[in-house]
């Protein structure tokens, strides 16, 4: 079994990100990068079918700039076997990212699609559910177990108010959820490996998709500081700033 | 020295505030006494000055009434320089915490001793530079018992200890008297460095109540690379290898013992499947690609010199903290066990023979303590800790360790190392100063305290006795 995963290159989430000046964007300039942690237990999830002997082999993808190979070889540190860039420039809409996974669906004809659930930049969770409607595949969201079996996969996915377990067909999309796993780290041996394994890349035109926009982003702006808190005297003075200031009694 | 009469009572509340001068058992217990827990505080009483003229006031005060004073930081020492076992009066700087006067020129910014080592960290933050002495206890620590105790920490390979970070001090001696020490001079070869002196003098020739101090460049992008290590001979060959080609800002070291127990009681992930005796955790920047691929061709060469049997190295800031947690937890996943502690030094070359020895003479005797060993092996400083067997009751753990504690001082000696390398002497180790201080030397320190302090009332007793 081919299993197919997506990795995307995002500011680290430990980083504390700044809005430009002028507004228009999240200022990236000698910001820290990584993988999205979502995609990094989608590309763990995959390796643990591999070494259960499950998958035969994994396929990590990437679209964006040529700084996105980095995270592909991260995955490919992790245990994916090979690597695709599809080259982009500039931001890319879920919908064009479904279109591309869409293209490289078509190509590598895997019986198993992982992706995050969402990516920790745009915050869109989009791309996993268009591209089971584009490539016609049923799709299990926001996996917390996956388990296969025969021709099928079981995906048991968190929803409100409990565990929902469903049964896919294979070829299947699977986004993963914060507790599918914990994913290890590179060891230094296999990163040096990492770096001679193949890594494909394909502009978007070899697969047919057209990059043209959708979205505009409008402004980026910061979140209102937080004021400093105060101590009061005694409870009336309480009971006053809540009437009288806060105005929530 | 004196107890503490109404009268001077009232003259501590006359000069500080009624409400500033604390005598109840809870805070005479609280401000009695650091992390070190063998000592019972007994402390006349607290004062909580606010500024330099009451730090004066109180000291020249205590002079005439010849009453010791303790002063007293964040009380997060480890070899009872703080603790109050003599009816002294505790002088709690907490209140004298401001932070201001940053200069950008300079790259200084000036604090009340009572300012919190992380708060200090944060205000550089925001100025977009960086206070490079860090360590586990820096969210209670404050500036001033820092000074006192010259701490170090977890980057002293790269940054140095906190004498480092001192541009300027203000003290007040045991008379009273106020100095004004190297304000914030870069070059001042103009006679001696008093300042030099006050730092790591433990509380004994003053107080500090004021610091100019340095900030530096933020780091860029640090990776935490963890290595496994057959034996620690290698562990110095792969500190050689890799500080000839990169500055590393850390060189940690713990043993697979100690990764059990963290990875045990921490739910944390272990770095790699391989085990090996000994594990060494370096940082350093990665400002572009060049500088990991000079790592990895480093870790290959090792690897190719059998010195390294694995690693990993972070790929995230998460990650780096993770990797970071497997040495900085140590501490804390042991406190269970009680642990016996020893920080101690000697020069870096000749950390492997000197741990072998220590190891040779506590498996001879005790064979059933677990040794557990981590520490700072870039600067030559390790830290030795024994868990006590479950079998034994506490007193005789602490009887048989205080005889641990003479073999491992005689092995210091003979290595011309240091029985403290980073936690001072206190009331801890006064009696181990002999071990790595000559007479002559120790001689000569008292002569330096009764010129600081001729009454003698600043923390006596920690250190030497006069």
């Amino acid at each position: 079994m081919k299993v197919l995963v997506a990795v995307k290159r995002v500011v680290d989430y430990n980083v504390k990100v700044r809005a430009k000046a002028d507004g228009s964007d999240v200022d990236l300039n000698n910001v820290k990068m990584a993988i999205n942690p979502f995609c990094e237990i989608a590309v763990e999830e995959a390796v643990r079918l591999k070494e259960a002997g499950t998958a035969t082999e994994v396929v990590a993808v990437s679209i964006g700039d040529k700084a996105c190979q980095e995270q592909i070889r991260t995955a490919l540190a992790l245990g994916a076997d090979r690597g695709i860039q599809v080259e982009t420039e500039g931001a890319v809409e879920p919908l064009v990212v479904a279109k591309l996974l869409k293209g490289v669906v078509e190509k590598e004809e895997p019986q198993l699609v992982i992706l995050g659930k969402q990516s920790i930049d745009g915050d869109n969770n989009q791309t996993g559910q268009m591209l089971g409607a584009l490539a016609g595949m049923p799709q299990g969201t926001f996996a917390s177990e996956v388990v296969i079996d025969g021709d099928k996969v079981n995906v048991t996915r968190e929803v409100d108010g409990g565990l929902q377990t469903v049964a896919l067909n294979l070829p299947a999309i699977v986004t993963t959820d914060l507790r599918l796993n914990e994913p290890r780290y590179a060891s230094l041996p296999n990163i040096m490996k990492a770096k001679k394994k193949p890594l494909d890349v394909f502009s978007p035109a070899d697969l047919g998709v057209d990059v043209t926009t959708h979205l505009t982003q409008v402004s980026v702006e910061p979140p209102a500081e937080r004021q400093a808190g105060i101590k009061v005297e005694d409870v009336d003075q309480l009971l006053d700033k809540l009437k009288n200031e806060a105005k929530v009694i | 020295m004196a107890q503490l009469d109404s009268e001077i009572l009232a003259a501590l509340k006359d000069i500080v505030g009624e409400e500033r001068v604390l005598t109840d058992p809870e805070s005479l217990q609280y401000y009695g006494r650091d992390w070190t827990r063998f000592y019972e505080p007994a402390p006349s009483a607290v004062v909580l000055p606010g500024t330099i003229e009451e730090v004066q006031a109180l000291v020249r005060l205590a002079a005439s009434s010849s009453l010791a004073i303790v002063p007293s930081g964040g009380r997060t020492g480890l070899s009872a320089g703080a603790v109050a076992v003599n009816g002294e009066l505790v002088m709690a700087l907490d209140r004298m915490n401001n932070i201001g006067d940053f200069d950008p020129v300079d790259r200084t910014v000036r604090c009340g001793p009572g300012v919190v080592t992380e708060q200090l960290q944060q205000f550089a933050e925001q100025q977009g530079l960086y206070y490079p002495v860090d360590f586990a206890s820096a969210g209670s620590s404050q500036i001033g018992g820092n000074i006192a105790t010259n701490a170090g920490g977890i980057k002293v390979i790269r940054h140095g200890m906190t004498r480092d970070w001192v541009a300027g001090l203000k003290l007040v001696t045991g008379t009273g008297e106020l100095l004004d020490l190297n304000r914030g001079l870069i070059k001042n070869n103009a006679g001696y460095d008093l300042r030099h002196l006050v730092i790591g003098a433990e509380g004994t020739l003053g107080v500090v109540v004021e610091a100019t101090m340095r900030l530096d460049r933020p780091p860029r992008d640090l990776a935490v690379m963890v290595l496994g290590v057959p034996d620690m001979t290698a562990i110095m060959r792969v500190l050689a290898a890799f500080q000839g080609e990169i500055e590393l800002s850390a060189f940690e070291f713990f043993s697979e013992l100690a990764l059990q127990k963290v990875v045990a009681h921490q739910a944390l992930q272990r770095p790699f499947e391989t085990i090996t005796e000994y594990y060494a955790l370096l940082e350093f920047e990665q400002p572009d690609a060049a500088a990991m691929e000079r790592a990895m061709a480093l870790f290959a060469h090792c690897v190719e010199q059998g010195w390294v049997y694995d690693g990993t190295v972070s790929q995230s800031v998460a990650q780096a903290e993770n990797l970071w947690r497997l040495r900085e937890d140590i501490s804390e996943t042991i406190t269970p066990w009680t642990p016996y502690k020893n920080d101690i030094s000697t020069t870096i070359s000749r950390v492997p023979e000197f741990l072998a020895e220590v190891e040779a003479v506590v498996n001879e005797n005790y064979p059933d303590f677990e040794i557990i060993w981590f520490g700072h092996i870039g600067d030559g400083n390790v830290h030795l800790n024994i868990l006590k067997p479950e079998s034994l009751d506490i007193d005789a753990f602490r009887e048989q360790c205080g005889e641990v504690s003479r073999w491992v001082f005689e092995i210091v000696q003979r290595h011309g190392g240091s029985v403290s390398a980073e936690h001072g002497v206190g009331l801890l180790k006064k009696a181990y100063l002999h071990y790595s201080r000559d007479p002559a030397e120790i001689g000569i320190m008292k002569q330096i305290k009764l010129a600081f302090d001729p009454h003698g009332i600043m923390n006596p007793g920690k250190i030497f006795d006069l």
